[in-house]
């Protein structure tokens, strides 16, 4: 493969899943010399070769951004309760529009590392009890006035009254108050220290408006709001008064396709230039088609099967770990995700989160004879399990484990129910259920929403005191190796004595249209995490 | 749903019909006599009623087995036997799927519709005999149930009561209960005022006895021509469910569901979606084509009561 | 007489109405979850849960909710979407239009060809023509509305690149970019309801050619032709008339499927969308809308029917 006729040879399409995940990440993210280098070790064929890789269908692939354009944007669902209020976002419909026509004080970066957004620096005094916010001067709303701290001192506020609406009023519980010291400086006063705010504040439902206004999308965003149909669409155009540089499109229009098969056949055909989440059935399609890239970023988007131990059957340890052996991971990863997932640990951090994931922490196997000794053990012979789409494979994931339970003679029940009211109804209230969470940006916030003790969303009702204590010292703790050891010991203690059963976590795959260029790779949602507006264009 | 509509058509198409008919003075007894097409679909109906039976045990699968090495594979013999219609999504093997969802798919049809008869025609002649503030009441509940998309009415209720076989039964059993309903009022009322119905009365005959000598006898015809469509928009209302995500619970299979999970697959030559398409339209056809066969050779039956 | 049936059908009209709004608001409170859960969703907790009640009005009982929700009805005004505060009309509006437009163009493009069609197997029973329709037709009311929709994306979107492959209207197309962006839902349309309308057409006037008065004109050497255009077709339109009003209600608040894959904003999904939202005052007023245009249209069909069928007309 080492000669010149391999140029013409190798294509794209013959790689393996994670080479095209690389060759799709380096061509989406600009590539140097040295990533080319990195390629042809990978693949194992020549430079040239990989050189050809690169460039094989994408000679479009200009080095600068080009401005101009519009492009049309479909997510997964939308609705009437389709939100203008950032406090209230719900959907990655939401996330898109809050994103184009918001801004926030922090924004995440590709590897999740807090970048300045409309704070231009971020203190905290010595032991994060206080943090201390100063804004960027200049900046204007899109209706001319300017924008103080007191747009943010509201805004931010707002999450934490008494009476708030905000979903996402626990997760900025740690803050006690916002207040403002300058026309344009804050700070943030805090119940206990947080060493992981900044990355907090880039969160969806985290977008600066003015003061005394429930959003009514006049923001400070790249993009103004030019109409906006609740389940129908948004139109956008390039707020020409922003702050950075600004949008490199003209327009862009934010829709929703909610039937996933519409959804892909609509960006191959050209339709709309990119969707949000592709359905596996629906990877092979997308793959072979012409002009249309499928995404494939790692995150720690959980297929999550709760167990309550609060209750029977999850109560009983034994039933808890026959349901854990009886996951068939690998084949969960290649059968249900088709290769773009990885395995789980029955613990919510994944590789995704870098240093933080415990590698030394064993691999739980599938082992069916493990499961029926323990399922024998726990003196239980069936069990039933409610099962909502709440993810792209969760469904097909508890399909297998059916399967599997019918051959060591265990009767494992399905009972399907619908996704909306799931929520309210189901999760968190019959013995054994479905769930899902997008990827927190710390694993210590992934860890504090489910398994904090006494937490408001601790979905398996497993209460761990030492998790408590380990959860609020890895906060204050800032030495890399002894946070390192501390996340482990907590990831270890989920692993063997929670509910939860994680055999897997699914990439993010969206389609995208090969003329749109540099969409961001943020790993904690659809699209780069809605981070799009502002950083794509169209070659 | 288009079941709804058809079903109000058929049924409009019906009543209209008997709203000008005079009917003879008896019942009109005859022997029914089937085409070639009329015994070949039997012979289709009656293959698939078997497979109802024995489907599972004939069935080379189990349905919930994903023996298959990957999704939407071709039809090929593997370590693990051969798939005759090949693999779906999850590599479960469609041919022994569609045996085993012959079951489901039929049978809940089928016990949706008679139940669905029972409800309308118990009602209908209720009300077209009992009339008054009864008929009133039952007439607009009926009207507002009709009035309503079936697939909402679905939707609502499966979400509220779970989606186990006998609410999926149920469920569709109430939504179609209004067409016959309003067929078997209208036949009732109509046969009510004949001649023959008010001599009985004048006998002195008891109500019941005038609706089970009388009205039934001469209500059956019509309403056994609408039986087999009534079938058939059961069977699509079922798959409807499918496409919200609702139907029977897993890892059952019915054909509608089975379409719908594998509709992705015809993008890259599989034909996991059409044999469950086919199978659906096999046995729904063939019903029709009864249906046909009898209403033109009994073609008098109706027709000879207009003018 | 006339008029006192158009009066009296009214009037059982508003009676169904009310009970249309009775049976919604019962069936939607039996729903798991209200709107506030659905919308905090899964990050809801029991304080911020309590607040969105309240501020939504959901912390009254659910028969004053009701009855609020009559009396601003009565006066006109929908109300607002408890789910995402837009006002109903405003949510409605636009829809509404293109649910009518949607069913305009089904109506225009289908009925026309279903009669021709319809007639044209009727006056050859039995003839490889008839067949073929008969057949064809059948097929196709068998086979699920989505089965249908996709296969023509597959095709004339997807591989073919004719057709946009959803419905996508920017609201200042011109005539053709229109026809083109709704090409797809309308041809899925005109198939699935053409089907129907075609079989019964067929059905009606086969039923009234075997009726005595029809032989007799046979025996006496009338043409077929001139018999189901003169006398046939216009015994049968009673039925058909009836045929085509219940078509096109389910053209209003059935066409979910179709609305869902081809992205196509109308009446239909939003119902649906409310139901799962659990937005009940949404709900209410797509359900009114419907169930009025089943009304009324029932009655303009009974009308027809009876105009043009002299023995209707002039009841012995």
């Amino acid at each position: 493969m080492k000669d010149d006729k391999s140029k013409s040879e190798l294509n794209y399409k013959d790689l393996t899943q994670s080479d095209k995940d690389l060759v799709a990440k380096l061509v989406r993210g600009g590539f140097s010399r040295r990533e080319v280098l990195k390629l042809s070790m990978v693949t194992g064929v020549s430079l040239v070769a990989a050189e050809h890789l690169l460039f094989d269908g994408k000679a479009a692939i200009a080095a600068t951004p080009k401005k101009g354009g519009s492009v049309r944007v479909a997510i997964d669902l939308h609705g009437p309760n389709d939100q203008t209020d950032p406090m209230q976002f719900t959907s990655g419909i939401d996330y898109a529009r809050g994103r184009a026509v918001y801004s926030s004080l922090i924004q995440h970066a590709n590897d999740l590392t807090p970048q300045p957004e409309l704070a231009e620096t971020f203190e905290p005094n010595s032991n994060a009890t206080e943090w201390t916010f100063k804004l960027r001067k200049g900046v204007e709303w899109h209706d001319g006035s300017k924008f103080t701290a007191d747009d943010v001192v509201y805004s931010m506020n707002r999450h934490l009254t008494e009476d708030s609406t905000s979903t996402i009023k626990s997760v900025m519980a740690s803050v006690k108050e916002w207040k403002k010291l300058g026309s344009h400086e804050v700070k943030a006063v805090m119940h206990s220290p947080n060493a992981d705010l900044p990355t907090l504040l880039g969160i969806f439902q985290n977008k600066i408006i003015k003061n005394g206004s429930k959003g009514d999308w006049i923001g400070t965003g790249p993009f103004t709001m030019e109409s906006f149909e609740p389940g129908v669409k948004s139109v956008h155009k390039r707020n020409e008064n922003y702050w950075r540089e600004g949008a490199h499109l003209d327009a862009c229009e934010i829709t929703a396709i909610t039937d996933p098969v519409a959804r892909v056949n609509a960006v191959i055909a050209g339709d709309v230039d990119m969707i949000a989440r592709v359905d596996p059935k629906a990877y092979r399609q997308v793959d072979s088609a012409e002009g249309v890239t499928l995404t494939s970023i790692p995150a720690a988007s959980q297929l999550g099967i709760c167990i309550l131990k609060n209750t029977k059957p999850g109560e009983n340890d034994d039933f808890v770990k026959g349901m854990q052996y009886i996951q068939d991971r690998e084949r969960i990863v290649k059968r249900v995700l088709k290769g773009r997932g990885t395995v789980g640990n029955d613990t919510p951090i994944s590789p995704a989160h870098g240093k933080d994931w415990c590698g030394e922490l064993p691999q739980r196997p599938y082992d069916p004879d493990k499961a029926k000794f323990h399922f024998k053990k726990s003196g239980y012979s069936s069990a039933e399990l409610h099962v909502a789409p709440v993810t792209s494979g969760i469904e097909d994931t508890c399909l297998l484990a059916q399967a599997n339970c019918a051959k060591i003679g265990f009767d494992l029940q399905l009972k399907k129910v619908p996704n909306d009211g799931y929520w309210g109804a189901v999760w968190m209230k019959e013995p054994m259920n479905v769930v899902t969470w997008n990827m927190r940006p710390t694993a210590n916030s992934q860890m504090a929403i489910q398994f904090g003790p006494g937490g408001n969303w601790n979905d398996t009702f497993w209460n761990n005191a030492r998790m408590g204590e380990l959860l609020s010292l890895s906060l204050a703790e800032t030495d890399p190796a002894k946070r390192h050891k501390l996340y482990c010991e907590m990831q270890t203690l989920i692993h063997e004595g929670s509910g939860m059963v994680i055999p897997a976590f699914s990439n993010i795959s969206d389609a995208i249209r090969d003329n749109v260029m540099g969409v961001p790779t943020v790993p904690l949602g659809s699209n780069g995490a809605a981070e799009w507006p502002e950083f794509i264009w169209l070659a | 749903m288009t079941e709804q509509v058809a079903s109000k058509k058929e049924e409009e198409v019906l009543a209209e019909l008997d709203s000008f008919a005079e009917l003879p003075d008896a019942p009109p007894k005859r022997k029914f006599r089937l085409s070639w097409v009329g015994w070949l679909s039997v012979g289709i109906v009656v293959f698939w009623l078997l497979i109802c039976v024995i489907g599972p045990t004939v069935a080379p699968f189990h349905e919930m087995d994903m023996e298959g090495d990957d999704s939407f594979l071709d039809a090929y013999s593997g370590e693990y036997g051969t798939f005759y219609l090949g693999t779906d999504y999850l590599g479960r093997d469609t041919y022994s799927r569609i045996l085993f969802g012959a079951r489901n798919t039929i049978g809940i049809s089928l016990a949706a519709t008679l139940l669905a008869y029972l409800m309308g025609i118990t009602l209908g002649i209720l009300a077209a005999v009992k009339g008054g503030w009864i008929d009133m009441g039952i007439s607009r509940v009926n009207d507002a149930i009709l009035a309503l998309p079936t697939i909402m009415l679905g939707l609502i209720v499966i979400a509220a009561l779970g989606s186990s076989i006998p609410i999926l039964i149920g469920t569709a059993a109430v939504i179609y209960a209004t067409s016959v309903f309003r067929i078997a009022r209208a036949l009732g009322q109509d046969i009510m005022v004949q001649d023959y119905v008010e001599a009985a009365a004048t006998r002195g005959e008891g109500i019941w006895w005038i609706i089970r000598a009388e009205v039934l006898p001469n209500a059956a015809m019509p309403l056994a021509t609408d039986f087999g469509l009534r079938l058939v928009f059961v069977v699509l209302f079922i798959s409807s469910l499918s496409f919200l995500g609702l139907g029977v619970q897993p890892p059952a299979s019915d054909w509608g569901s089975m379409v719908r999970e594998n509709l992705q697959g015809l993008t890259y030559g599989s034909y996991a979606a059409i044999w469950p398409a086919l199978a659906i339209a096999s046995f729904t056809i063939a019903i029709n084509l009864i249906v046909d066969d009898i209403s033109a050779k009994s073609g008098g039956s109706l027709a000879k009561k207009m003018v | 007489m006339m008029t006192q049936m158009v009066f009296q059908r009214i009037g059982i009209g508003f009676a169904t109405l009310m009970v249309v709004s009775i049976i919604v608001f019962l069936a939607t409170s039996i729903l798991p979850g209200d709107v506030a859960q659905i919308i905090l969703g899964q990050s809801a907790t029991p304080e911020s849960l309590a607040a969105l009640r309240t501020e939504l009005g959901l912390d009254q009982p659910g028969y004053v909710r009701y009855f609020n929700w009559l009396g601003n009805m009565m006066t006109g005004d929908l109300g607002i979407s408890k789910a995402g505060g837009a006002t109903i009309s405003s949510l409605i509006g636009g829809r509404l239009g293109n649910t009518m437009m949607m069913a305009g163009w089904v109506a225009v493009i289908s009925i026309p060809i279903s009669i021709a069609l319809g007639l044209w197997a009727a006056m050859h029973p039995g003839t490889w023509l008839d067949r073929i329709v008969t057949f064809g037709t059948l097929s196709l009311i068998s086979v699920p509305e989505f089965f249908i929709a996709t296969v023509a994306v597959l095709i004339l979107a997807v591989e073919l690149h004719w057709l946009p492959s959803t419905a996508y209207m920017t609201g200042n197309e011109t005539f053709v970019e229109l026809m083109k962006a709704l090409a797809m839902p309308l041809i899925t349309l005109v198939i699935v309801v053409s089907a129907q309308m075609i079989r019964m057409t067929r059905a009606g006037i086969l039923n009234v050619m075997s009726s005595p008065y029809i032989e007799m004109a046979i025996l006496k050497g009338v043409p077929r032709g001139r018999i189901i255009l003169r006398h046939a077709f216009f015994n049968a339109i009673g039925p058909i008339i009836n045929v085509i009003a219940l078509n096109l209600a389910y053209l209003v608040s059935g066409v979910v499927i179709v609305e869902t894959i081809f992205a196509y904003p109308g009446l239909a999904k939003l119902m649906i969308d409310g139901v799962q939202t659990r937005d009940l005052p949404l709900v209410q007023a797509c359900a009114m809308i419907f169930c009025a245009t089943y009304v009324v249209l029932i009655l303009i069909a009974d009308v027809g029917s009876i105009l043009s069928n002299p023995r209707l007309r002039n009841p012995k």
